[in-house]
């Protein structure tokens, strides 16, 4: 939609807009890349008999990394209340447009894209003083306290849910557990989706869930629809937006390595108003790093496994480390050119997968991804592992930073910054993944 | 006769220094071959997946080109490359194979076709004579499988020539696993159908993205059920099929779906 038709006006909070899951590609990378990555993913897996890494992340290089404050203020978390906000203009662009025009919207996203947490927005109104649209709030459909439910007793649960207006499902795999008794909930809603008994809704998919169920309902032909995939431009775009805060200061990165520029983003041709000749010229002369793009291939378009290695990138100049941080203590709205360092890519050690018996290590990892997170007992049903096993397994996979605990939802999901590693690992041992 | 052959004096110009240097052509190839067939097994098995059934294939045909390197190399150290002289020496050998070592030969001609055909590569899951394992080498003369009960099997090639070999995977790691369950007649067929579709779909082992299908027989006993899917890894099929079973058997007694309690001749 926006991707095709009107690249000029990128929304930061969504760059690249909303388009068909069918239409999704993958950022574009050398072969160069490629190639290293696929004999750096190989040479991986020969040395897990050799060397047993208990350590996942290391710093490579002698720049002191960012304080927390400085890290909260160039490269914060995003605010999904913007998100929210641009999927649903998104939406009613699309619907204007004719080219979405049924009445549940299946939105379909890898995970980390933050679509769950955009979806979980949709509860409240949106109005936006940048914006024309407004939009109404949507019933959030949560799911219930047991997911075991047999089919007699998920129809009476979708009986009582109250589908006559508009509501959302921010995250389908919250509804089902992969065990027999565990899929009664999403069955009758497929089935009443199909029927053209579940009224107007959005149902919001990690896409590993996605893929199950693209498989376990013949021929449903749901035409799910997707963030685009942030390449190197969007990228450059959706993180000066979000160092800059709501506010016009600009982040300029540059590489530790050689000093080319990584941000900001190259200036279009035209000169911007209230900007100089003079100054335009200059930016059109700096040198850019690929760090983007090579960045880009590696989070497969994903934006917030490509966020959690940013954060992980930037460092600061010892020098210029205290007076980064009195900027912090200042007023963020002032008007200040921070800038920060950044590592390449390839002296940045991603997690590793650790050696252990690789059924177990893919069930969890695939349990985990299936279901968006799982608690214990439930991830224990769903891979049959037994639980003494499973807890030595997540503590391995916890040391390796590929798993972390969530204290909110009290349940176990796998890491931003470990998901390329779990994806390209849980793929070579054979398990389906998913399409992004 | 070997006068007549021409062989002797094809070796007239053999020296004690050709017979070293050959000696020692095959000694590093003996020892090129032996290290493939060491290493990259090792290797295939690190990497998993699609990766490990081509390195496993390639190591019978590197062996193959170590081969004929050797003998390309070694006839010229050995005997002056003349056409006379090669004549001489392959009728020879051929005359010789052809008496002493008949189904010999056999077998080395059958392992060369094999490695063009490839009815069967190493990682293959075979089945030859009643005989059912993992495809784990090559050989010159015979391949090795070994039995889900860890017994290695020797099949030597030639029974390509008139025994029916069956391939469960053919090169890939795609291997349909069956699960057979024999019910008493007087139940809902298509409600055990759905059941039994969601027993696969909920395993952790089953590749989702293949085709899970439940086929039913009317048997004058009751009905059999056939549960077929396929596991991510071939080597876990039966701890896939057992898992199905027994998951499958606790939901149908569940069910109140009773098992045949009589034995029965099942073809």
């Amino acid at each position: 939609m926006k991707d095709n038709a009107n690249e000029n006006t990128i929304d930061p909070c969504l760059p690249g807009g909303l388009m068909p899951a069918d239409q999704w590609t993958l950022p574009e990378t050398s072969v160069r890349r490629s190639l290293k990555d696929a004999i750096r993913h190989a040479l991986m897996q020969l040395q897990a008999g050799v060397s047993q890494a208990e350590e996942s992340f290391e710093n490579m290089d002698q720049l002191p990394e960012l304080s927390t404050a400085q890290q909260r203020r160039l490269a914060p978390e995003p605010d999904y209340s913007h998100q929210a906000l641009a999927i649903a203009c998104a939406l009613e662009c699309a619907r204007s447009e004719g080219s979405l025009s049924r009445e549940v919207i299946c939105l379909v996203a890898p995970p980390f894209s933050g679509l769950q947490q955009a979806l979980a927005h949709f509860s409240e109104p949106f109005r936006s003083d940048n914006r024309e649209n407004s939009v109404d709030a949507l019933r959030v459909i949560s799911p219930p306290d047991t997911l075991l439910l047999d089919d007699q007793a998920a129809r009476e649960w979708w009986d009582n849910q109250d589908l006559s207006r508009p509501w959302v499902i921010p995250e389908l795999a919250d509804f089902w557990l992969r065990c027999l008794s565990g899929l009664a909930l999403v069955k009758e809603l497929f089935r009443r989706i199909a029927n053209g008994d579940a009224g107007a809704g959005i149902v919001g998919s990690s896409s590993w869930c996605w893929q199950y169920w693209g498989h376990y309902i013949e021929n449903a032909h749901m035409s799910p629809w997707t963030t685009a995939p942030m390449n190197s431009e969007r990228l450059g775009v959706w993180f000066s937006h979000l160092a800059a805060g709501g506010s016009k200061s600009s982040i300029t990165a540059k590489m530790t390595d050689n000093g080319l520029y990584v941000l900001p983003l190259v200036e279009p041709e035209e000169v911007p108003s209230g900007k100089d000749s003079n100054e335009h010229k200059e930016s059109n002369k700096r040198k850019y790093s690929t760090f983007l793009r090579d960045l880009s291939a590696t989070s497969r378009g994903n934006p917030g496994v490509a966020l959690a290695i940013w954060q992980r990138s930037l460092r600061a100049r010892p020098d210029e480390d205290a007076r980064l941080d009195d900027a912090d203590q200042k007023s963020q709205a002032q008007n200040l050119n921070a800038d920060c360092w950044v590592v390449p890519l390839n002296r940045l050690s991603l997690p590793l997968m650790p050696q252990s018996k690789e059924s177990v290590t893919g069930f969890v990892l695939h349990g985990l991804l299936l279901h968006n997170g799982l608690d214990a007992p439930s991830l224990e049903s769903v891979t049959g592992v037994s639980a003494h096993e499973l807890s030595m397994v997540l503590s391995r996979l916890k040391r390796a930073e590929l798993v972390a605990f969530d204290q909110a939802c009290q349940c176990w999901r796998v890491t931003a910054i470990g998901y390329p590693t779990a994806r390209r690992h849980l793929q070579s041992w054979g398990f389906p993944v998913d399409q992004f | 006769m070997i006068d007549d052959l021409g062989i002797k004096d094809a070796f007239a110009s053999i020296t004690g220094q050709a017979m070293l240097k050959a000696l020692l052509v095959i000694v590093i190839a003996s020892l090129v071959t032996v290290a493939i067939q060491k290493v990259l097994p090792r290797i295939a098995h690190k990497l998993g997946g699609r990766p490990r059934l081509y390195l496993l294939a390639s190591v019978p045909l590197l062996r193959l080109v170590i081969i004929l390197a050797t003998v390309m190399i070694v006839v010229p150290i050995l005997v002056e490359p003349s056409f006379q002289n090669m004549v001489a020496i392959f009728g020879a050998l051929a005359l010789a194979l052809g008496f002493a070592f008949k189904d010999y030969a056999n077998s080395l001609i059958a392992g060369i076709v094999t490695l063009y055909e490839m009815p069967y590569r190493p990682g293959d899951w075979i089945e030859v004579d009643g005989q059912y394992g993992e495809v784990r080498a090559i050989n010159t003369r015979a391949a090795e499988i070994v039995t889900p009960d860890d017994t290695v099997v020797i099949i030597p090639h030639n029974k390509l020539w008139n025994s029916l070999i069956a391939n469960g995977n053919d090169g890939t790691d795609n291997l349909m696993c069956v699960a057979d369950f024999h019910l008493e007649a007087n139940h809902d067929v298509g409600k055990v159908r759905d059941l039994l579709r969601d027993i696969a779909f909920t395993s952790p082992r089953t590749k989702t993205w293949h085709p899970v299908s439940v086929i039913v027989f009317n048997k004058p006993w009751g009905m059999h059920y056939r549960l077929k899917a396929y596991p991510f890894n071939p080597r876990e099929q039966f701890q896939f099929i057992s898992e199905l079973t027994a998951r499958g058997s606790a939901e149908l007694a569940r069910q109140g779906v009773k098992f045949v309690s009589v034995p029965v001749a099942v073809d």
